[in-house]
């Protein structure tokens, strides 16, 4: 095996065509295919039991998969050995050897592949200063708080330079304030280091954060590829929309296309141009999205597009949500930022018109 | 107030290790009986005369301890060490050593392969090891006699093959008493490592290929740290039992390859002198209290003292 490779720091393009893997008669992953871009930042989202582990697992080595090939810069992996890839794994749970030091962790990775005890110490010494443990270097793992085990754990997978860092829900186990602090330095770590990330959490917010590009998946199944936001902005279909964010649907007739824009029709008769995904011809009956805060109330329900009665109003600190029933009996959320202090000067009962925002409105694929 | 305060403290305190001497009394009544006491009476009885016809004179002597060490001449009196005592108790700390190497050899796979098992068929694993408890020591070593010997199913079938002409000499050698103790002391080193590895995280495994480790340094720099209360454990269980094994090596070794167990057996048998029986029973466990402690302490000491 050519271990040289191992430790290259540059490259770290993935590549997955048509990956299928089943645990018995069970698919734990169907028909995924993916281009992980190089020094790319990459989420795969999705709720619990939907696939993400299993995917990384066969990225690292750990499962082989049933069908479809996975290639790093252009060159099949699949068949290799966990300990043949230049691919590093932060664990969930972080999987830190017990029975070592701080630095012993850190240094494992070097040690394995046979450098030089001075070029190790030389990086473990680094790593340390990277994840601010400097003074811990001679801990024991288990001495170490929960947020500090993480950092261990990402220095030790950095230390070798893999190609490519997978990471399984990196940050779950930490509290709310730990847990962004660590976003955040993950994000520096990805930008200093130039490895391609792959990061797996169920947390949309997380994703959205952090992500260069995310794939959201579910059931085994990769359900739309995009950038943060047009994953949040423009979702392909309802799963996407409903899993990320809080949204509005509603039930509309496309009225005419253009080359990426369609004109469709609200229950009210009023008349909105619509985004839709690329590769669909929408037609007919459609469900558009738009997102609470793309919408704003306005006291002439005469004129707006749309129109209701106030049936709830829920204040939350940062912004006001007015539940409104349209004429239809659907219910649609609208999102006011509180810019200013005091009651939002709406009242449940009252009759208002909904305006919206150009060119928020997405058509969902069937 | 605070002197009160102290006061009821201590009180608790007092109480406290009361009762903690208390609950501890059955263990401590059962040690005392069952160990210490047979301990001091053999103890004893290495300091006293032996009986014309077995058993001890109510007299004190030291020549069951100088017999240990030292032999004299039936004729001319000259003493001089003995030399026979010595060769058995090297034989024996040898003989023993490599059954716990080779234990570890055979114990270790075994066990490794019962704990990657799907839980609900460890148990009958499990099972399926602690069967040849089932049976009688002694049956054991006749029924291994039988397989090996002269005419026994091995020469027999190599020969029926072709590839021996006559047959291969194993019984009464030290071949056929390493064979036989670690057939018999095999559950002793599978069961303590099999605990151990139940217990192992086995996504350190996985961890230690992510980071480029070949399955020889999984295996030593993993497996094995994390599994040494397991491996320790198991060394104690076989090694102990091992140096004093006596059915082995007498139905197995012949007469002629004595270990320390058949030594002291002699004693108070056809030897009739149970003071020297006495006292070379002591050795043995000085030996072995030793052997323990210099093991422990260098298991301890080389790296992984701090995992549990
Ligand atoms: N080794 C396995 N054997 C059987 N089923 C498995 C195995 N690993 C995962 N699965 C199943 O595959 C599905 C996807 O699991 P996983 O990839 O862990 O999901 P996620 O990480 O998205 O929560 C789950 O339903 C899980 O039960
Ligand atoms: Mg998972």
């Amino acid at each position: 095996m050519d271990q040289s490779s191992a430790t290259a720091s540059h490259g770290g393009a993935i590549g997955m065509h048509g990956i299928k893997k089943w645990f018995g008669n069970f698919q734990a992953v169907n028909d995924v295919s993916l281009e992980i871009r190089s020094n790319e930042f990459f989420t795969l989202l999705g709720p619990s039991g939907c696939g993400k582990t299993t995917l990384l697992r066969m990225i690292a080595g750990f499962e082989l998969p049933s069908e479809g090939s996975i290639r790093l810069d252009g060159a099949e992996i699949a068949h290799l050995m966990p300990n043949q890839r230049p691919v590093n794994t932060v664990f969930q749970n972080y999987a830190l050897f017990p029975h070592l030091t701080v630095a012993e962790n850190i240094g494992f990775g070097l040690k394995m592949l046979g450098k030089p005890k001075a070029e190790i110490e030389a990086v473990v010494a680094e790593m340390l200063k990277l994840v601010h443990l400097e003074a811990r270097g001679n801990n024991l793992v288990t001495q170490l708080s929960g947020g500090q085990q993480q950092r261990v754990a990402l220095a030790r997978a950095l230390a070798p330079r893999p190609k490519v860092l997978l990471l399984d829900e990196p940050l779950s186990a930490l509290d709310l304030k730990l847990r962004k602090s660590m976003q955040i330095e993950l994000k520096r770590l990805q930008a200093e280091t130039g490895i391609t990330f792959v990061f797996v959490t169920h947390d949309q917010e997380e994703a959205l954060t952090m992500s260069d590009r995310i794939a959201v998946m579910s059931q085994g199944e990769v359900r739309q590829v995009g950038a943060p936001w047009e994953i949040y902005d423009r979702p392909a279909e309802r799963f996407v929309a409903d899993f990320i964010g809080e949204t509005n649907f509603i039930d509309v007739d496309v009225v005419s296309v253009g080359t990426d824009r369609a004109l469709v029709r609200l229950p009210s008769g009023a008349e909105i141009p619509a985004t839709f995904p690329a590769g669909t011809q929408p037609s007919g009956k459609v469900t558009i999205v738009i997102r609470p805060e793309h919408a704003s109330a306005t006291a002439s329900a005469a004129t707006a597009p749309l129109s209701g009665t106030i049936h709830d109003i829920v204040y939350l600190g940062t912004d006001t949500h007015l539940h409104v029933r349209l004429a239809d009996g659907s219910s649609f959320m609208i999102r006011l930022q509180n810019a200013r202090s005091g009651p939002c000067g709406y009242s449940v009962g009252e009759e208002i018109g909904i305006e919206i925002s150009d060119d928020v409105a997405q058509i969902l694929r069937d | 107030m605070s002197v009160d305060a102290a006061e009821l403290n201590e009180k608790l305190h007092r109480k406290d290790i009361r009762d903690r001497w208390f609950l501890s009394a059955p263990a401590l009544i059962l040690i005392g009986v069952a160990s210490v006491g047979p301990l001091l009476i053999v103890l004893l009885y290495s300091f006293l005369a032996p009986g014309n016809y077995g058993d001890v004179k109510w007299a004190f002597s030291t020549d069951g301890w100088f017999n240990v060490f030292f032999s004299r001449d039936i004729f001319d009196d000259t003493v001089s060490l003995a030399d026979a005592h010595f060769t058995i108790f090297w034989r024996s700390i040898r003989l023993a050593l490599a059954t716990t190497v080779l234990c570890l050899i055979f114990g270790f796979p075994t066990a490794y392969f019962i704990a990657t098992r799907p839980p609900q068929n460890r148990s009958i694993w499990l099972f399926l090891i602690t069967i040849p408890f089932w049976t009688n020591m002694l049956i054991r070593a006749f029924a291994i006699q039988e397989v090996i010997r002269g005419e026994g199913l091995i020469n027999t079938l190599l020969i029926k093959l072709g590839i021996i002409q006559a047959p291969i000499q194993m019984l009464f050698t030290d071949f056929a008493i390493l064979l036989g103790m670690t057939y018999v002391h095999l559950p002793l080193m599978v069961l303590p490592l099999y605990a151990s590895l139940e217990k192992l995280d086995f996504r350190l495994i996985e961890a230690a290929y992510d980071l480029y480790a070949s399955r020889f340094n999984v295996l030593m720099k993993v497996i094995v740290p994390l599994v040494k209360p397991g491996i320790i454990a198991g060394s104690i269980l076989v090694f102990i039992p091992a140096l004093s094994s006596y059915v082995i090596p007498r139905v197995l070794g012949g007469g002629k390859n004595l270990m320390i167990g058949n030594l002291i057996e002699l004693q108070f048998g056809q030897g009739r002198n149970w003071p020297l029986g006495a006292a070379l029973s002591v050795t043995l466990v000085v030996i072995v209290l030793f052997a323990m402690l210099y093991y422990v302490r260098n298991a301890g000491k080389s790296g992984g003292s701090a995992h549990g």
